[in-house]
């Protein structure tokens, strides 16, 4: 609730306005029966046409003047929902990139989408719904009121009563319909991913003969939603009945104390006819109010995961160092006894770290999978922050630096090649926006992209989102390029070899050398032959470093190192 | 990615609201199908329809009753009062008959409950039938119905489709049949009461019909450029979510940071336009048929002046004019909905009537636990029957060896294994193990010989120990942690949160593609089958692990037939059958030594890797 104060405020005005047209709606909806019973009274008493049409065109003004009401509270509230969806979205979207790998992590990446996209959604309604149905209510129920004891003081007090009644009686529905309605969200939840699971499993469910085993484990999981589907339904059967009925005894009702009162001397007879349409009106207000309060459960679920995104504290905050930075020393890169470990984990990913990557130099990390060879890389860019120890780059430690100025002095390619949609140049801008066709075009070619140009559209080629329509290889190159756009102290690539052939993968080293002259490298790669000719070749072993020097004295030392050449080499050609 | 592919299956299916009304397309099938499938509840439909017959009658002459009764009192109270008299309601005067009033609103009352709450269930249980209908149907469905289809489109059948269903005829069906009824009663009663009224209502009924369908046209378009602009900031999100690391990384997070705020301003822009055209069409109908309705009190009011109407059938008048105008505003909506119901009833009835694979041979004959013959003898195949891929594969395999398949991608590694596993139909040609054809098993028969792990890894929601232990539900937790051990998961699942009972969520998303070959392997370990096959089961973990595994693979597997897919050679040097393939078929097949020394394409690609 407290976020979509925080976001509602900026538009108090608009709220009030809101609320004024609601009320010249509201006011309009009461007055036409009342002046529908004034014709009736008017009519059996004897009075005249002139007066009936009088009345007509009265009503007829009163219409309009409702109608402008009902348009303008749309208008505002359509407007007043969509730049709240915007300012939500905006602020999900500027939080998100505040976020470290585990801060992402904690809510997933599919779960964040859904959060910017439907959650906001979800919310931009029930803001809308709130607006138009549950706000007038009060406006209704007083007014209706009012009105009624304009006409009769006993007619006044029953109406009240009857509202009163009805109010505690939605609460109570509200109440019990709530815990239902989180629960039928979550058997829906977990209705779609068991589905899922069947659909792109299906290979192995064969394989493994689980067909009965699924069967079984959907129809329960659908049973669990048809129960609790078929419990909300009966809870809405049972409200519209109840509504549906109260409104008949109320008719009836206003009818038998209508004719007692009308008999009496206290009101006129048509004056029944605009009390059971107050009635009905005020019944019609709170039992759509009520279907609304009974759904915003599940918006208020919505806030909450918007507002834990928002709440999120992140992990990495920028450092607030004064001192400038002196570039160009030879150790661009230190390690000094990093240790990471991932919260709440029982084991060190990474332990005890020393190493230094020097200006001019190629260093290579090479180990198994898990052994936490990205990781190192994730910490040299403060995707995570080191749990104990640190690393410096040119001699001042990262955790004290803006993260942009960090990452202005690294260029970095990722695992997994992924590029933007758009063209190739928008993805080369990256790393170097004022560049000019011929520098694209020459890392391109140190990139061994040359592919590039023989593309129909060159430079300017589309691009697909993922970068989907390049092969595995090509991407990788695309990759590679992209971050040497940018003139940086430190190139890492993590593991941005894999998809390359053996050929093209020594000619990209070889460009690469020329290229990254004067800035450290650091490589993370599996295949030896990738990082052989490496100045220092870090070996690592569940998140320990169990060798460090050149091809040649690891080959003699190591044997983590020797195990990993022989797995890759034709035994006879390992050479020591 | 698969995550996003489904969010596309959901996306469409909204563009397909918007993009036009959907309409069955053989809908006197479809209604005849649906009632087949709600015969456990016709009993129930039976007693719906009686009290919604009661109910719409009721509700008719309630008002018909109340005018009746507003007369009778009015012409009392004129009465009294011209005697200088009050009026006061007595069971005679007037008491009986308001009683009696209220009973009739009782019963509508207990009708209209009695329907909905009987409807209630009705939607539900149907969706419930069909659901496990299409659960068991999708485990007969041939493989490559789901190559064809997309995920999200099969899920969207079993969610979107039937929730669109329950949802329109839970309600819907009940409020078609009691609005016409009540349309046609009260238009009826009215046309009785005053002619001239009735057409009055009728006319202002028709302008606002026609001003809520030019109305329309032009809030689909604003829903469409709504839709856009929640496309491209759906895009962009998923996108920029992906490739989140990057924009860090190259320090574009205020250049990315003012992208999004330019598309969701456009689609602010959007939504408000659109919501107003949705929104503001209640109020103009509203606006049309109070213009009516003032008209009808001018008139009606005139001919109470004249004496040529009674105040009770005015006022009753007016009951049967509220009840009939939202109806018929609404009739054409519900039609509408009713029909697109009928649409998606439609999909999921034709997922239903999808060709099966056969149900096996009539008395088939068992394998208890394979020896490791396995032969293919002169088979063909294609995946669809225009295209054949395989033309004439031959090999044999003893009990064992290990064979390995190695080829480019699309060369049919993965099609033998297919095949094998009995996925796809031969078009010609056998499949036998120990020497018999493997289509004189049942297919649960020939797959608990073999034990398979896939390049492309599948887990799902649950703990890590449940993944393991799929293929044995009974294995203990030693029993797990060995297999672990064995395929090298052990130490990184110990620096998960809970260990083995951390619970894997969106498709295990927080582990390595390395990570999740390796535990799909652990699961085979598990179940010790008698036939192992690995289709490219290690292409992501490096290559000790690799070699360590094998290593592990190779004491658990002794005496017992392989086949592995790989793409590194260092991994099959010690096969003892190659199988090199090309568009489909094996060109050469030996030891590793043998096709070496054949100096043919093996030893080409074998040389390009280690060059």
């Amino acid at each position: 609730m407290k976020l979509i104060l925080k976001f509602i405020k900026p538009y108090r005005k608009l709220m009030v306005f809101v609320l004024l047209v609601m009320v010249l709606d509201v006011a309009g909806g009461l007055l036409i029966p009342t002046i529908t019973a004034d014709i009736i009274n008017y009519g059996i008493g004897g009075g005249s046409l002139d007066y009936i049409l009088r009345q007509g065109l009265f009503m007829i003004a009163v219409s309009l003047l409702t109608s402008f009401g009902a348009l303008a509270g749309s208008y505002l509230s359509a407007s007043l929902s969509a730049k709240l969806g915007r300012d939500i979205r905006n602020a999900l979207y500027d939080k998100s990139l505040t976020f470290s790998s585990s801060d992402m992590e904690k809510f997933g990446t599919g779960s964040m989408i859904t959060r910017t996209l439907n959650d906001v959604n979800v919310v931009q309604q029930s803001v809308i719904m709130v607006i138009q149905m549950i706000l007038p209510v009060p406006v209704v129920c007083v007014m209706g009121i009012v009105m009624a004891f304009h006409i009769d003081l006993m007619m006044g007090w029953i109406l009240s009563g009857v509202t009163l009644a009805i109010l505690i009686m939605a609460l109570c529905v509200i109440k019990k319909a709530a815990p239902l309605f989180r629960r039928l969200q979550r058997f829906l939840d977990r209705m779609n991913i068991v589905i899922r699971e069947n659909i792109t499993g299906v290979r192995v469910i064969r394989a493994f003969n689980k067909e009965p085993f699924e069967e079984k484990r959907m129809s329960g999981v659908f049973g669990n939603y048809r129960e609790v589907s078929v419990k909300v339904n009966r809870l809405f059967a049972g409200l519209e009945s109840t509504a549906l009925l109260v409104i008949n005894l109320i008719i009836v009702g206003i009818l038998y104390v209508g004719g007692n009162r009308t008999g009496a001397g206290f009101m006129k007879i048509g004056d029944i006819i605009a009390l059971s349409e107050y009635a009905i009106l005020i019944m019609f207000y709170l039992i759509m109010a009520q279907m609304v309060m009974v759904m915003l459960p599940r918006a208020l679920v919505c806030i909450g995961r918007i507002q834990e995104v928002l709440d999120l504290e992140p992990e990495i905050k920028d450092g607030g160092a004064t001192v400038p930075m002196i570039a160009g020393g030879t150790d661009v890169i230190r390690f000094e006894n990093v240790s990471f470990c991932f919260s709440d984990a029982d084991e060190n990913t990474l332990s005890e770290l020393s190493f230094i990557c020097k200006r001019g130099q190629t260093t290579a990390i090479i180990g198994s999978t898990g052994s936490g060879k990205s990781t190192i890389a994730k910490l040299i860019l403060r995707f995570h922050d080191v749990s104990q120890g640190s690393i410096k780059l040119n001699d001042m430690d990262i955790g004290n630096m803006k993260q942009s100025q960090l990452r202005e002095h690294i260029s970095y390619v990722p695992q997994k090649a992924w590029l933007f949609s758009g063209t190739i140049a928008h993805n080369l801008e990256f790393g170097n926006k004022d560049a000019s066709g011929e520098e694209m075009q020459h890392i391109l070619s140190v990139a061994q992209s040359e592919f590039v140009t023989e593309l129909p559209d060159g430079l300017t080629a589309h691009v697909a989102q993922g970068g989907t329509n390049f092969s595995g290889g090509q991407k990788q190159r695309l990759s590679i390029a992209r971050a040497l756009m940018k003139k940086a102290d430190l190139y890492v690539f993590d593991d941005s070899f894999s998809a390359l052939d053996f050929k093209t993968d020594a000619a990209l080293r070889k460009a690469l050398k020329k290229q990254t002259r004067d800035s450290a490298v650091l490589i993370i790669a599996q295949r030896i032959s990738t990082i052989m000719n490496a100045d220092q070749i870090i070996v690592l072993e569940n998140g320990r470093i169990a060798g460090m020097g050149t091809h040649q004295s690891l080959m003699k030392q190591c044997p983590v190192y020797q195990d990993i050449a022989k797995s890759q080499m034709k035994g006879e050609e390992v050479r020591g | 990615m698969a995550d996003f592919e489904m969010k596309e299956g959901a996306q469409n299916d909204i563009d397909n609201e918007f993009f036009g009304v959907a309409a069955p397309d053989d809908a006197k099938n479809t209604i005849k199908r649906l009632w087949k499938s709600v015969n456990d509840q016709h009993k129930r439909l039976g007693i719906v329809l009686v009290s919604v017959v009661f109910y719409t009658f009721l509700s008719v002459v309630a008002p018909l009753y109340s005018a009746y009764i507003v007369d009778l009192m009015w012409g009392k109270i004129k009465e009294a009062f011209a005697n200088d008299m009050l009026f006061s309601i007595t069971w005679v005067d007037g008491g009986s008959d308001i009683f009696f009033l209220l009973l009739i609103y009782l019963l509508t009352g207990f009708f209209y409950f009695l329907q909905s709450f009987l409807m209630a269930s009705f939607a539900e249980n149907l969706s419930f039938r069909l659901r496990n209908e299409i659960s068991s149907k999708l485990n007969r469905l041939p493989l490559s119905y789901f190559d064809r289809n997309k995920p999200g489109a099969i899920l969207s059948r079993m969610t979107n489709d039937l929730d669109k269903m329950s949802e329109a005829f839970q309600t819907g069906i009940l409020k078609l049949f009691t609005t016409l009824g009540m349309i046609i009663g009260s238009l009826v009663m009215m046309f009785r009461f005053n002619i001239l009224l009735t057409v009055v209502f009728l006319l202002f009924m028709a302008i606002s019909l026609l001003v809520t369908r030019a109305v329309s046209a032009k809030t689909l378009k604003s829903a469409l450029k709504r839709q856009e602009c929640v496309s491209e900031v759906t895009a962009m999100v998923e996108e920029n979510f992906s490739g989140r690391m990057i924009i860090k990384a190259f320090n574009q997070e205020e250049n990315s940071s003012r992208r999004m705020h330019k598309a969701t301003e456009d689609l602010a822009e959007a939504s408000q336009k659109a919501d107003f055209m949705i929104n503001a069409i209640n109020p103009g109908i509203r606006f049309i048929n109070r213009l009516g309705q003032i008209a009808i009190a001018v008139l009606g009011g005139n001919m109470l002046l004249n004496g040529t109407m009674s105040i009770g059938v005015f006022q009753a008048f007016f009951q049967y004019v509220n009840q009939s105008a939202e109806p018929l505003t609404e009739l054409a909506f519900m039609v509408n909905s009713m029909q697109s119901s009928l649409a998606s009833l439609e999909r999921v009835y034709s997922l239903l009537d999808e060709e099966e694979i056969s149900s096996g041979p009539v008395s088939p004959e068992t394998i208890e636990r394979a020896e490791g013959y396995v032969d293919f003898s002169h088979v063909r195949f294609g995946y669809t029957p225009e295209k054949t891929l395989m033309q004439d594969v031959s090999f044999s395999a003893k009990p064992g060896e290990k064979i390995a398949i190695v080829g480019s991608t699309g060369a049919g590694k993965t099609t033998l294994i297919n095949l094998l596993m009995r996925f796809y139909e031969l078009n010609s040609g056998q499949i036998l193990l120990d020497g018999k054809d493997i289509q004189t098993l049942t297919h649960a028969n020939l797959r608990k010989n073999f034990g398979m792990v896939l390049q492309d890894t599948w887990l799902f929601e649950g703990t890590i120990a449940e993944n393991i232990a799929y293929g044995k539900p009974d294995a203990t937790r030693e029993e797990i942690v060995a297999a672990a051990k064995a395929a090298r998961v052990d130490f990184f699942v110990h620096t998960m949160p809970h260990g083995y009972d951390t619970v894997l969520s969106n498709d295990g998303e927080n582990l390595s593609i390395g990570q999740r070959q390796l535990l799909t392997i652990a699961r085979v370990f598990l179940c010790n089958p008698a036939v192992l096959i690995l289709d490219e089961a290690t292409s992501s973990v490096d290559t000790r692990t690799e070699i360590e595994i094998g290593k592990a693979m190779g004491k658990l597997m002794k005496k017992r037939t392989s086949f592995v897919i790989a793409h590194r050679l260092s991994t099959i040097v010690d096969a003892d059958l190659i199988l090199l393939m090309q568009n489909g078929n094996i060109i050469e097949q030996g030891s590793h030594s043998t096709l070496l020394q054949a100096g043919g394409a093996y030893a080409e690609l074998y040389n390009s890797q280690f060059a």
